[in-house]
């Protein structure tokens, strides 16, 4: 009997804990969406392919260096914020809903054209993928793929996903501090609450908006080499993590930090412990429960900044 | 269209010179042709109607009538003698204009800090945001006790003085204040006009829209009238006195005005 209880209890401890480390794994797919939503309300249905580019890149550059995983991030990483900075700015710009309306197009048009535009991108990408890299399943061979840290007998928790955890946690603390405390942060926070008006202060919109989709992407890059080292991928896994990416931001909230951590983690709990007790199929119909249950109750999410 | 110059002005230098100024919402037209000059160091009023084009006026100093087909001008404005009129605001702030827009417009997620520190984003500014902090914050002693607090939470007569202290964090020659009074009450107004004199007296240029017409006449130097998009009288505040002023102002006959 009391064996009964300690199994059941090493159980859910188990399960709190892989989720809670698959959690922050999720908040760094979701934060850049999250990012580029809040300061351009664009909503880039590319952000998954773009994660899975980013494991690419670390394939390829794997391909050619003998180096630790971990290390390519030193090279993918700044690829990334190269490709979103440039993205922003010489694309993404040119259809914001601002310069649609300068074109004499409706605010709706605006609103539609970067839905459009990178739902295509996201198509592009998918394809030059496989172009490039055929439709085999990758991954990302490292050491510590089956390694484990045991915190007691039975409670075990993967070395990489605690690796992972840390390094999300980081990133989010890193990116709090430069919204807050660098005028490059404000600037950003400041064009999201009233884009008008920033530059009134002397804040270049067009940059300001490449600049936090550069690190939208930077950071969307340290997710997909995590992704390539966790998991198999192939070119067209983009919307899996793009779905990922929206569950997050519904659960916890837009625009906030605090949220994609917390709204990750639960989201993360929620799918391991349906997959322990109701098996594997049952994981990502809990999440869309979750998901489904927050949208009901509060469908601004549970961090969200009030406007 | 009458207009009464002193002759006097012809020798100050002009600040900012407007000339032949056209402004669009799409097709809708909003200023026809207007022109005027505001010398350094002086405060110009611009009073009219609702709807009479104030406010795209200012806007269009700003760089913000530059939308393509939603809004678009013609004319040119020269600041310090040279065309800022193509200009994107960012740089037509960074040559010295800046603008407290009607409603404050405060950047509402952010503390009082932030806001005043988002001021001073352009480079030239930076290396003295902090002095520039501690200035804001004499100015307007009462933001000085509330830096933390979200700007959101405070009445609308401390937001006002958080506006203004954002524009001054970027060090302007040149201000355009778009309706400071809106929705305060008469002694927090007292108070802030208190200040735009004070900014005045340091040097700044003001250009000031202001509803309440005694209000706009003593704070100005100068005063412009405008009439559905049209300059119709021009002048200093002692010289036409407050009925010629409103006569434009409601549109009764143009009376010459005395020179």
């Amino acid at each position: 009997m009391n064996e009964d209880i300690y199994w059941a209890l090493i159980d859910i401890a188990n399960g709190l804990l892989s989720g809670a480390m698959l959690g922050g794994y999720y908040a760094i797919i979701s934060i850049g969406l999250a990012l580029t939503f809040g300061v351009m309300r664009l909503v880039n249905l590319a952000h998954g392919d773009l994660l899975v580019l980013a494991a690419y890149l670390a394939v390829l550059v794997l391909q050619f260096l003998p180096i630790s995983p971990f290390i390519t991030l030193a090279i993918v990483v700044p690829v990334m914020f190269a490709i979103g900075y440039g993205l922003q700015r010489y694309l993404l710009n040119a259809i914001s809903v601002q310069s649609m309306e300068r074109k004499g197009m409706s605010t709706g048009f605006g609103l539609m054209s970067p839905i459009l535009v990178t739902f295509g991108l996201s198509i592009v990408i998918a394809h030059a993928l496989l172009g490039g890299f055929a439709s085999d399943s990758r991954i990302i061979r490292n050491a510590l793929s089956f390694s484990a840290i045991r915190l007691s007998e039975d409670l075990n928790v993967s070395t990489l996903r605690l690796i992972f955890f840390a390094i999300a946690v980081g990133i989010l603390i890193f990116l709090h501090l430069f919204l807050h405390r660098t005028q490059s942060g404000r600037a950003i926070r400041a064009a999201s609450d009233d884009a008008e008006i920033a530059p009134l202060v002397g804040i270049g919109t067009a940059k300001i908006n490449a600049l936090a989709s550069g690190i939208s992407l930077a950071i969307a890059g340290v997710a997909g080499v995590m992704v390539g080292m966790s998991r198999t991928f192939q070119p067209f896994d983009g919307p899996v993590f793009l779905l990922v990416a929206f569950g997050v931001v519904i659960v916890g909230g837009l625009g906030s930090i605090v949220g994609s951590l917390v709204g990750g983690v639960l989201l993360g709990v929620t799918q391991v412990l349906a997959g322990t007790y109701f098996g594997p199929s049952a994981q990502l119909v809990a999440g869309y429960m979750l998901i489904l249950f927050v949208l009901a109750v509060r469908p601004q999410g549970l961090f969200a900044r009030r406007r | 269209m009458s207009t009464s110059a002193p002759d006097s002005s012809e020798l100050l230098p002009e600040l900012l010179k407007v000339k032949g100024l056209s402004a669009y919402y799409g097709e809708s037209r909003a200023l026809y042709g207007v022109g005027f000059g505001i010398e350094k160091g002086t405060v110009r009023s611009i009073v009219g109607a609702n709807g009479a084009g104030k406010s795209t006026l200012l806007r269009a100093i700003v760089g913000m009538m530059n939308r393509g087909r939603a809004a678009h001008m013609a004319g040119t404005i020269e600041y310090e003698g040279r065309r800022i009129d193509h200009l994107e605001t960012e740089s037509i702030v960074d040559l010295g204009i800046t603008m407290v827009p009607e409603g404050r417009r405060l950047f509402s997620s952010m503390t009082v800090e932030d806001n005043l520190l988002a001021g001073a984003f352009l480079p030239r500014c930076r290396a003295a945001a902090q002095d520039s902090l501690e200035d804001v914050y004499s100015f307007f002693p009462r933001l000085a006790d509330r830096r933390k607090q979200p700007v959101a939470q405070m009445s609308g007569g401390e937001q006002q003085m958080v506006a203004i202290g954002r524009a001054l964090m970027s060090a302007p020659q040149l201000i355009l204040f778009d309706e400071l009074s809106l929705g305060l009450a008469p002694i927090v107004v007292d108070q802030i006009y208190e200040r735009i004199v004070e900014i005045n007296a340091r040097g700044t240029t003001c250009i000031v829209i202001e509803q309440d017409m005694k209000r706009a006449l003593a704070v100005a130097s100068d005063v412009s009238v405008l009439l559905e998009g049209r300059i119709v009288l021009e002048g200093k505040p002692a010289d036409l006195g407050i009925e010629q002023v409103s006569a434009a102002y409601f549109g009764a006959a143009a009376t010459e005005p005395a020179t």
